[in-house]
């Protein structure tokens, strides 16, 4: 049975700012009502970051990290092990639970297209993760662990790194009916891209043949561009172009394979 | 003055795996009326109204909804049309007037949310989460939304189905306050009671295809059925004097009751006879051939039955 996708749904009429409103202020509500899986995402990572820059050892330069400290090492890792929870846990659990309960199928009914809800939440998960990764900046910043040294290199590494997580966390939230199904998968490729991102095994300490891989891997390729801006570099463009391709290739797919029911 | 037909449905058609659900269906439903669709489960009624409601793409066809083709979708569509679903939930942490005022939000001109919520007895439960609410409380919601984008024609699919029967007869009691505003209501049921009570007319659906169409009277009426009345009577007293009644078919003892079959008029003919006996009728009831006749002459499954002259097998 066919069902017609988001894009052949996409509503052509005036933007409706009332309804864009309501939404977002609705879902923020709902998730302030039920913090309990973003708390688990957003207070680990934190309070690691913060533990870590706390110990002058652990600012360092540390032995096989190439020139980097075990906090440096490890700031980036982090930043993006709570966008990855966030953008494959927290997002499809949300929308997956919606298609099973029959509120995606309810909002078909009414003249809004469901991308207002994809954009709430992408929103407000958006912003949870940004706060997140301010306070895992300026934290340890505070307590002389270092900060970014280029800055703009570090945000343009951030964006397109949550650009490329949070549209493979849309494929999942897109596709899936059955929200355990969805956060069985999510929780398994979280795992996964955490690995290759070096949360076990520091990139500088993989086998070259794994840090190939890992390059081409958002979570890989995210985890790297932050830390060359860290140390004061520019990501390089292999990095910057395999997040930006991911970003752009699970946005269609997110759209092209949105279910209603 | 002649009535505008809003739904004008003409020889839809829905194929799931080269099996027609809906085959060939022709109705059209006026301003203002309450229109019945009833047929038994997996008949069909589901899809067909999901086809007009724009939530199922057809295979033939043609469909108008006040003018517009469900399947464009159009936001103007959508505005003047209002679907309760079956089995649709909301976050269980939602409140109910939250609940109206983020749904409100996204037509153009809502219906008032208070309002609303005082029509259909919710207004206690304004602050209620969803997931307190009580089956009918949530039905009711269901119908509360169905209805806040002031919708032209409202579909509402088996809304009564799981409750009990005073919450049944609450929805019912606000579908007939609805009656005198204009909207006009797609109604899908399988409960007979239900169409008595609300519908002006109904379609009945069986395999896909419209079986019957008519008002609810009109539909019992032609139903060929014996009236049937029972009764305690006051004295004992011959049988025979009831059999002899030219309206009386048949005439049974069920413990202390007498049960009579017979005509339209079976009642008064044997009310007359014993009172002129001097007996008196104790504890009567009386029977009408129902819709739910009406509905089961309609829909019995000819499949299942042996054929005429098949071989018998013993």
């Amino acid at each position: 049975m066919r069902q017609p996708t988001l894009e052949a749904t996409g509503r052509r009429g005036p933007v409706n700012w009332r309804a864009d409103r309501a939404m977002l202020v609705n879902e923020a509500r709902l998730l302030a009502r039920n913090p309990g899986v973003v708390a688990w995402t957003v207070v680990l990572p934190i309070g690691a970051s913060i533990v870590l820059s706390a110990f002058p050892a652990m600012r360092a330069p540390a032995k096989g990290l190439g020139g980097l400290s075990v906090f440096e090492a490890y700031q980036p890792i982090l930043i993006f092990f709570t966008m990855t929870l966030l953008a494959l846990q927290a997002l499809p659990d949300v929308l997956t639970r919606y298609r099973e309960m029959g509120v995606l199928k309810r909002l078909r009914t009414t003249p809004v297209s469901p991308a207002l809800l994809l954009l709430a939440q992408l929103t407000l998960i958006l912003s949870i993760a940004l706060v997140c990764m301010v306070v895992m900046v300026v934290v340890p910043g505070l307590v002389g662990a270092g900060w970014p040294r280029n800055l703009a290199g570090f945000l343009l590494a951030y964006v397109l790194g949550a650009w490329a997580l949070l549209g493979l966390g849309l494929v999942i939230a897109s596709s899936f009916h059955n929200a355990k199904v969805a956060a069985g998968l999510g929780s398994f490729l979280f795992f996964v891209l955490q690995f290759l991102a070096g949360l076990w095994l520091p990139r500088p300490t993989m086998p070259s043949w794994l840090r190939h891989i890992s390059d081409l891997t958002p979570s890989g390729a995210a985890v790297q561009s932050l830390t060359d801006a860290t140390s004061g570099h520019w990501p390089s463009t292999l990095h910057l172009v395999v997040l930006v391709v991911w970003g752009a290739v699970t946005t269609r797919v997110a759209i092209r394979l949105f279910r209603w029911e | 003055m002649r009535t505008m037909a809003v739904i004008e449905v003409d020889s839809l058609r829905k194929v799931y795996a080269d099996r027609a659900v809906v085959d060939g269906v022709t109705f059209s439903v006026e301003q203002g009326e309450i229109f019945g669709v009833l047929g038994p489960n997996g008949a069909g009624k589901t899809t067909m109204v999901e086809c007009v409601g724009g939530l199922r793409e057809r295979d033939g066809g043609t469909i108008l909804v006040a003018g517009m083709d469900p399947a464009d979708e159009g936001v103007a569509f959508r505005s003047s049309l209002g679907i309760q679903l079956q089995e649709s939930r909301l976050p269980d942490k939602m409140r109910v007037e939250e609940a109206l005022a983020l749904y409100g939000s996204f037509y153009p001109r809502p219906r008032d949310p208070g309002e609303l919520l005082e029509r259909l007895g919710l207004r206690e439960q304004r602050r209620t989460f969803f997931a307190k609410l009580s089956g009918g409380q949530k039905q009711r919601l269901s119908v509360a939304l169905a209805l806040v984008g002031n919708p032209q024609v409202a579909i509402l699919d088996e809304l009564t189905t799981g409750l009990d029967p005073v919450a049944r007869r609450e929805v019912w009691d606000l579908l007939e306050e609805l009656r005198g505003t204009g909207v006009t209501l797609l109604l899908v049921s399988h409960f007979m009671e239900e169409a008595e009570r609300l519908c002006d007319r109904v379609i009945v659906i069986d395999r896909g295809r419209i079986v019957a169409a008519d008002t609810p009277e009109g539909l019992a009426a032609n139903v060929q059925a014996d009236q049937r009345m029972s009764f305690v009577p006051s004295e004992p007293f011959e049988i025979a004097t009831l059999e002899a009644l030219p309206d009386v078919h048949a005439v049974a003892v069920s413990g202390d009751r007498i049960v009579v079959t017979g005509t339209d008029n079976v009642a008064s003919a044997v009310i007359i006879a014993l009172h002129e006996r001097g007996i008196s009728v104790g504890r009567l009831r009386v029977d009408q051939p129902s819709l739910d006749d009406a509905f089961v002459a309609l829909t019995r499954d000819d499949v299942t039955s042996p054929p005429a002259d098949g071989p018998v097998i013993r």
